[in-house]
Order: structure tokens, then sequence, then C-alpha cells
């Protein structure tokens, strides 16, 4: 009887794996290729792309961009704000749906958000960058009697403010502040009084509280409400994300990509080699390989071996590759000198070398792909040894017999004209791109020196404004045109590394953010261009195309020109064909 | 069937001919023409061997390979061999003072030994901090007034400076670490440039002749020929110089090949990593390295590997060549 008993639970044990559905077989983790490690998953800092899709996977924001649609749409938040504008300030009011809860069961509330800001803006925490990105946003107005609505009070008026201020990840007050001792303090009282940490013992105890947390490496401390949870993390191996049992937003069977996630494991693979990373897809040992090398992706694609295992996506980014000038440096001061070495630049042929064609060429910051906002009268980049000659004779550059260049400067001092190009030794593209210009240059009798440096180095030499030219990759988005951060005068050591600026400039990146008419946008946009087109601290060598491979497996990738480039919460396993 | 006696004349002969093709691809490199090691050749990237205007054909960045491995050689010849000098004329000088004075022989006046005590404690305090700065001073103070206790008597006049357990000490320091981490430790904190990994290899590579310098020194210091001019009066340095380098010489130059042989490996290494020469400057390592990025381009791993593999055979059979005269 006990034979017959155990070979009718082996019977059916198997009759009901082979009858399990494709969802099971989505178990499987989904592996994905990373180059380096988040670093830091503190919700403060979020130092790099990585991070910040980490955090996305770990909290939710109020708005979050959905790819398949191009545009922002509510998460957290019912709807996207009504806006209202009173005198100088726009008044932006959320509500919270309903379904939105916590780990602990407890709902999401307009108090979680106030507390978010407040951390935002708390003294003695790293709040730089949340400053420079959401400081328009100057206090918040709970309601009294919804407790899930509330109102966002932000200085100015800008049709960006409807978008940028519900786009940051909402922190819970309950495991850090559970007394509530941030209550009583304003945002703004908050922000004014930046020693507030060392005299205040409410703020005092908060800040000892969030850095004894260490949530740069331990984000479970702050439970966030996204799906994910994060399971595993060995620094600079892999990182593992585990789908919550039940999310908030399975609830709402919403068709909006920002609240679904299909994985039950995302599995982050910190592979930095590009040759052990495209190794490994072919192997089968990673899923997804995103922002794959030009080089690597053509290989792929071409090999039909590859065919039926793998996919291949690509499109349109908003991330470009530029060619900085440190503008403070005595040389490279003058717009004349800055022109006259950005013509040394082969760009089509860096596109076919370097890119293998997947890029294009722009005039300017703005994407070509954006119609009306591209200003499509300025002539795009050119080689022209000829020219930049010339414009270095109108600089006041003399020749001088032993080939090199050199002009007095007007304290009297002699310059000569020789120059370093650093970047990152991440990209190989860039070492061809500095070697390109390094030749052009020699032709003329300008020495270029090429400067690899490691990551946290590079860094160091932009902060400190030692550099004479950078290579540099700037992500851009078609939703906010704030330039501010990168080159508005008061971003300079912070974000602005060209030190570039003028009165007029500052004045129209200001207007372009503010501006609420897309007609009016558009022109100053196209003036902004025009303006960064002859001052020129920065040539835009490229745009890339955004290349990603994955096993075929997988489906519903969402692949945009939007970092990181796909949606790992969206992929889904493709059915099995039943036995 | 051929004898041994003739193959190893026809190896050697081989292994001369190809040094003397690498010495004179090197120093007539620039003569050549030849397009710039470091200019690439955009329209011809990835280029395989046999393409107009590119024999050897092109790398990811469309610089000349053929360029590549000739100026390869010359930046061989001008840091390899230089730093197996540098390093053996550093490691036959402490390695011989080591040898010959041993730890006792050496004798300084007490004066001296203070005072360059209380120097050393002043330089090294000029990058401390306060509190520690007051330790150090106190501890040269202190130093101080035992060597001037200690001139007063007459026998404790001279003092012996342990010239070998100090020459001991720095070597078993970097033999410690393995070279290659020592190397790249070194090369990574600093500007990448040829003279720079010059002076990176000199200082990590010396330890290995100064190791057969002291041997043979402490071997040859009891002979019966140095033992007599030393009795005969004759000055250290001319003992030194005269009598007992000519003999630690006929050891040195052995292992002189071997050591370059040993810093080419080194310096492709380093290239290869990305790490010691600016990326201007043409290397084997460097377009081997690139082959990282397109394994299929077979041409970018053949032609340097098969430089690198046939300079070290050479120079093994140069050494074992004079090993075996």
């Amino acid at each position: 009887m006990k034979q017959l008993l155990f070979g009718f639970l082996v019977v059916m044990s198997s009759v009901l794996g082979a009858c399990s559905s494709p969802q099971q077989k989505s178990a499987s983790p989904i592996r994905i290729r990373w180059e380096r490690d988040p670093e830091n998953l503190d919700p403060l800092i979020l130092p790099n792309e990585n991070a910040l899709e980490a955090a996305n996977l770990l909290y939710s924001s109020l708005l979050f961009v959905d790819p398949s649609k191009q545009q922002f749409t509510p998460c957290l938040a019912e709807a996207l704000p009504s806006v209202q504008l009173k005198d100088s300030l726009t008044l932006l009011t959320y509500r919270i749906r309903r379904e939105a809860v916590w780990d602990n069961g407890k709902p999401v509330l307009a108090q979680d958000v106030a507390f978010t800001l407040k951390v935002m803006n708390c003294p003695g925490l790293p709040i730089e960058s949340n400053q420079s990105q959401w400081g328009f946003i100057k206090d918040i107005q709970l309601d009294a009697q919804d407790p899930r609505r509330f109102t966002l009070i932000c200085a100015g008026r800008s049709p960006e403010y409807k978008w940028s201020s519900g786009d940051y990840i909402i922190l819970p007050e309950y495991p850090l502040d559970p007394q509530g001792q941030l209550r009583p303090f304003s945002l703004a009282s908050l922000r004014a009084d930046t020693a507030g940490d060392r005299h205040t013992p409410a703020i005092k105890a908060f800040v000892t509280r969030y850095k004894q947390a260490q949530l740069d490496h331990h984000p479970e401390r702050l439970p966030g409400c996204g799906p994910y949870v994060l399971e595993a993390w060995e620094p600079g191996r892999y990182l593992t994300f585990k789908r919550k049992p039940t999310w908030w937003a399975d609830a709402l069977r919403s068709e909006f990509l920002p609240l679904q996630a299909y994985p039950q494991k995302l599995d982050y693979q910190i592979i930095p080699d590009v040759a052990t990373a495209v190794l490994a897809l072919r192997r089968g040992d990673i899923d997804v390989y995103p922002m794959m090398p030009a080089r690597e992706f053509q290989h792929l694609r071409q090999d039909s071996t590859n065919q039926p295992a793998l996919s291949f996506y690509t499109a349109d980014s908003y991330k470009m590759i530029t060619a900085c000038f440190n503008t403070k440096q005595a040389i490279v001061r003058d717009k004349l000198t800055r022109q006259a070495l950005s013509l040394l630049f082969d760009v089509p042929a860096l596109i076919e070398a370097t890119q293998l064609g997947m890029a294009y060429p722009s005039a300017g910051l703005i994407s070509p792909k954006l119609g009306p906002l591209y200003n499509d009268s300025l002539p795009l980049p050119a080689y022209n040894p000829t020219a930049a000659t010339a414009l270095l004779r109108q600089a006041g550059w003399q020749r001088q017999p032993s080939g090199g260049w050199s002009r007095r400067s007007t304290d009297g001092q002699v310059q000569k004209l020789a120059l370093t190009l650093s970047y990152r030794t991440t990209d190989p593209a860039f070492e061809t791109i500095a070697l390109q210009l390094r030749t052009a240059g020699s032709k003329l009798g300008i020495p270029v020196q090429p400067q690899p440096l490691e990551s946290s180095v590079f860094w160091d030499r932009l902060r400190s404004g030692t550099v004479d030219m950078y290579l540099f990759t700037i992500t851009g988005n078609p939703f906010v045109y704030n330039f501010a951060p990168i080159l508005h005068t008061q971003s300079i050591g912070s974000g602005n590394y060209t030190g570039f600026g003028t009165a007029a400039s500052d004045q129209l990146i200001e207007a372009i953010a503010a501006e609420e008419q897309p007609r009016r946008q558009a022109q100053l946009l196209r003036r902004l261009q025009r303006i960064l087109h002859e001052e020129k601290p920065l040539t835009v060598l490229f745009f890339l195309r955004s290349r990603l491979a994955a096993s075929s497996r997988l489906t519903n990738l969402q692949v945009s020109g939007l970092r990181p480039g796909y949606s790992a919460t969206a992929i889904q396993t493709k059915s099995a064909p039943v036995q | 069937m051929r004898r041994p006696e003739t193959r190893r004349l026809w190896q050697r002969w081989l292994a001369i001919l190809w040094l003397m093709a690498l010495v004179a691809a090197g120093t007539s490199a620039t003569m050549l023409p030849l397009p710039a090691p470091d200019a690439p050749d955009l329209r011809a990237i990835t280029q395989p061997p046999l393409t107009p205007s590119h024999w050897l054909g092109t790398d990811l960045a469309g610089r000349d390979i053929l360029a590549g491995l000739i100026f390869g050689a010359r930046t061989t010849l001008l840091t390899s061999v230089p730093a197996a000098l540098s390093a053996a004329l550093l490691g036959t000088f402490l390695g011989s003072m080591a040898g010959y004075w041993g730890n006792s022989r050496l004798r300084v006046p007490a004066v001296v030994t203070g005072w360059l005590v209380i120097l050393g404690a002043g330089a090294s305090c000029i990058s401390l901090p306060t509190p520690e700065l007051v330790w150090w001073l106190g501890l040269a103070v202190l130093g101080g007034l035992a060597l001037w206790l200690a001139t007063r008597n007459k026998y404790a006049a001279t003092w012996p400076v342990p010239v070998d357990k100090l020459v001991l000490l720095l070597i078993a320091f970097l033999t410690a670490i393995p070279r290659l981490i020592l190397v790249l430790a070194l090369a990574a904190v600093q500007e990448p440039s040829q003279l720079a990994l010059l002076i990176v290899l000199t200082l990590t590579y010396w330890p290995v002749t100064a190791q057969i310098a002291r041997a043979t020194m402490q071997r040859i210091r009891h002979l019966s020929y140095i033992e007599a001019a030393y009795t005969l009066g004759l000055p250290n340095w001319r003992i030194i110089i005269g009598h007992a380098l000519p003999s630690i010489w006929n050891s040195i130059k052995v292992t002189l090949p071997l050591g370059v042989a040993a810093l080419i490996g080194i310096e492709t290494t380093l290239s290869f990593l990305g790490v010691g020469l600016p990326p201007q400057t043409a290397s084997w390592g460097r377009i081997l390295a690139t082959a990282r990025l397109d394994p299929t381009a077979w041409w970018l791993i053949v032609f340097p590997s098969t430089c690198i593999v046939f300079t070290m055979l050479a120079l093994r059979q140069i050494t074992f060549s004079s090993q075996q005269e």
C-alpha cells in the first residue's frame, strides 16, 4: 500500500511539474549585466546610474517615466498634480493612492512625503545633489481633512514642475523618525538653518540616527514601498533583488509600466570587462546586456550562431559624448581658440570608427530627434584644419619657427598652445577620440597629450579644475530642459566643470526652465544652442544609439533611449511550448 | 643527423640575428616610411593583414600594426634594456657593499652617526603632526645625548654600520611583495611616462642582481688575493673596484640578458593592463591588450606575441650560450 501511495505521489508530482505554467519558469532570476557597482544606496546620494536603478526597485516615486509612453505617469500619486499659479509661486496638489502601503501594512501618507522633503533639506546630511534638483520646492501643505492629499509650494513658474516635483523616491517616516521629531520643523526653517544639526537636539538626534543606519550598504533598514527588496549584495560582484510576495500595486492591475513588476528575482551581475560580459552573455550566464559597445553588438548580431539564442535591440538615446573645455585655463579662455580646437574633431569618421555608425551628430546639446527644439540652422561639427588655423590667428596665436603656437597674454606672459585631454579609461572610444585629436593637432603644431585617468582621479581633477580639455558623457532626457546643473555659473565646480557662464547665458537657462509656452521654450532653446555654438564651452561629438542584447527567452524589455535603456521590472519570459 | 654543437651554433646565430634585427628596427624606427604608431586611420579600423597601406593590418582604433611593432621594439629598447642595466648597476653596488662590509667592518665616527640620527629624525619630523613631532624630537635629542656620552669612551669612538643587514632588509621588503603587484602599485600612483616606468622597473628589479653580487663578494672576500690586498693596506675602494668587481661582473653579465627578458615581460604586462606607458607610446603589450576588445582579430595577438616570445627566447639562448662558454 505504501509503495502504491508513493508511486501515486511521484506520478502526481511529475504531472503537476509538467503542467506548471510558464509563470513558474519565470521564477528563475533575470540576470542583468552592470558595468560597475552601485557603490552607495543611500537615497540621498545615489552616485551613479546603477544606484539610481536599484533605488527605483526598492522605493516608489509619486510620478515615474513610463518608457512605453515616453512620458511621466502617476505611480504613488493617483494622478498628475493639479496646478495652480499664485503670484510668483506654483502650487501643485497631489493625492496618494489609497492602495499604496508600506511593508508594515500602514498606508503611505502625505506625512511621508513631507518627511522625505525634510530629509532632503536636513542640515548635516548629504543633501547637496537633492537641493540642486528639487530646491524649487519651498514648502509642503498637508490637507487637514485628507491625510493623503498635500500641496507642494514651488518657487517661480515652470511647466516642468508638474513632473519634476514628483520625480524623487518617497521615504517612510516610521523606521527613521518613529516619534515624528522632524514634524515641528518646516522645510524653510530646515533650509535656512544650515547648522541646525549642531544646536537643535531633535535635528541632531535625527541626523545621528540616519547616519547610524548606514543606508549606503543597508537599504533594508529603510524599507521602501517599491516592488523589490535587496536580498544579497556582494560589492563588486552582484546584487540580487527579490520580488515582494505582495506589492501594493498588484491590486491595481494598471496598464502603466511603473506599476508592474514581473520578474520574481533580478540578479545584477557586475562585470566591468566587456569581453568577459560578452562571453557571459553567449554562455547564457547573463540574460540582458544593456548599452553594449558597438563593436561587440555588431559582431554578435552578425554571427548567425547567436541568432536563435539572442535578440538585439537599438533605440535613439539621449546620451552624448562631448569634448569639454575648462574655460578657466588661460589657453582656452577665449572662444576663438575653443572654436578652432573644436574644428579638429573628425566627427563622421569618429562615429564610424568608434560606434560603427550607431550614433548621430548634433550641433548642440539637444538631440536632432526632438524636432522644433533642435536648432537645425547651426552647422554640424566638421573637421576643418584650415578654418582652425585661421581662428587661431584671430585669437592672437602665432606660428613659431619651431612649429608650435604661442601668444602674449594681456599680462605680458608668453603662452604656448599645448594642452592635455583627460578622459576616463572605461570607454575605448575615448582613447580613439583622444588619439584622433592628437594626430590632427600635431599636423597643425598643437601638442595634445592624452591623459587617461582612473574614474575617481578623473573626478578629482574635474572638481579641482586641473584639466585643460576633457571627454565626458552627458545623459539628457526629453522632458526637462534644465541646463543649470551643467552650465549655470552657480554650478561651477559642482556640476559645471567647464567653468563657463555669462549673465546672458544664466538668464537664458533660467528662462528656459521657467517658460510655460512650448513654442516660446523652443525659441529659447534654439537661442541657447546658438550661444553654446559660438562660445563653445563644449562640443557635442555625437549622440549614442542605445544598444541592448538579451536572451531570446525574454520579452517585453521596453527598450528605449531613456536610461537605463530598458525596464527591468517589465521583463517577462516567453511561454514555453506545451509538450 | 645534425650534431648537437652545430644545432646550438645555429640557435645562437638565430638569436643574435633576431636581436640585431630588433635593435635595427628600434633605432631606425623614426627613419622608416611608416605611419605614426599613435595616428589612427579612422577609415581603416580593425583591418586584417595585407590591406593596402597597412601590411600587418590595423587595430580597433585604426593604428598601423607594423608601425606599432617597430616602434614597440624601440620602446622595449629604450625602457627594458636601460632598466635592466641600471638595475644591474644598482644591485651590484648595493650587493657588493653588503658582501664586502658585512655588519661590522664599516665603522664610522660616533659623532657622524649621531648627526645622521638627528638629521634623519629632523627630516622625518617635517611632515609629522605635532604630537608625533614632539616624540621624534625627544628621541633625536636622547639619541644625540647617548652618542655624545659614548664618544667620551675611547673604545666606542667609532660605531659599526650594519650594511649587510640594511641591504638584506631592503631586499626582504622588496621580495616579500610579488614584483608585478609592487610595480603595478608604483606605476598606478604616478603619471604614465617612459622615464617613470624606467625608474619603477629599476627600483623593483635590483634585488636579483644584489643577491648575486652579495653572495659572490662574500665568497671572494676571503680569497687570498683580496686578503693580501687588504694586508698591503690598499684602500677599500681600490680593493672593491680593482680586484673584486671584475669577478662579480662575470657572474652578473651572465644573468643580464635574463634580466632584460624579465623586464620586457613586466613592461608588456603593464602595457597590457594599461598602466605605465602613456597611450600614445607604442608597445607590444598595448597591441595585445586591444585584442581583448576584438578576439576575432587574430593579427592583434599573433604578431606582438611572436615578437615577445622570439625576443625572450633569443635572450635566453644568449644566456645559456654564455654559460656554456
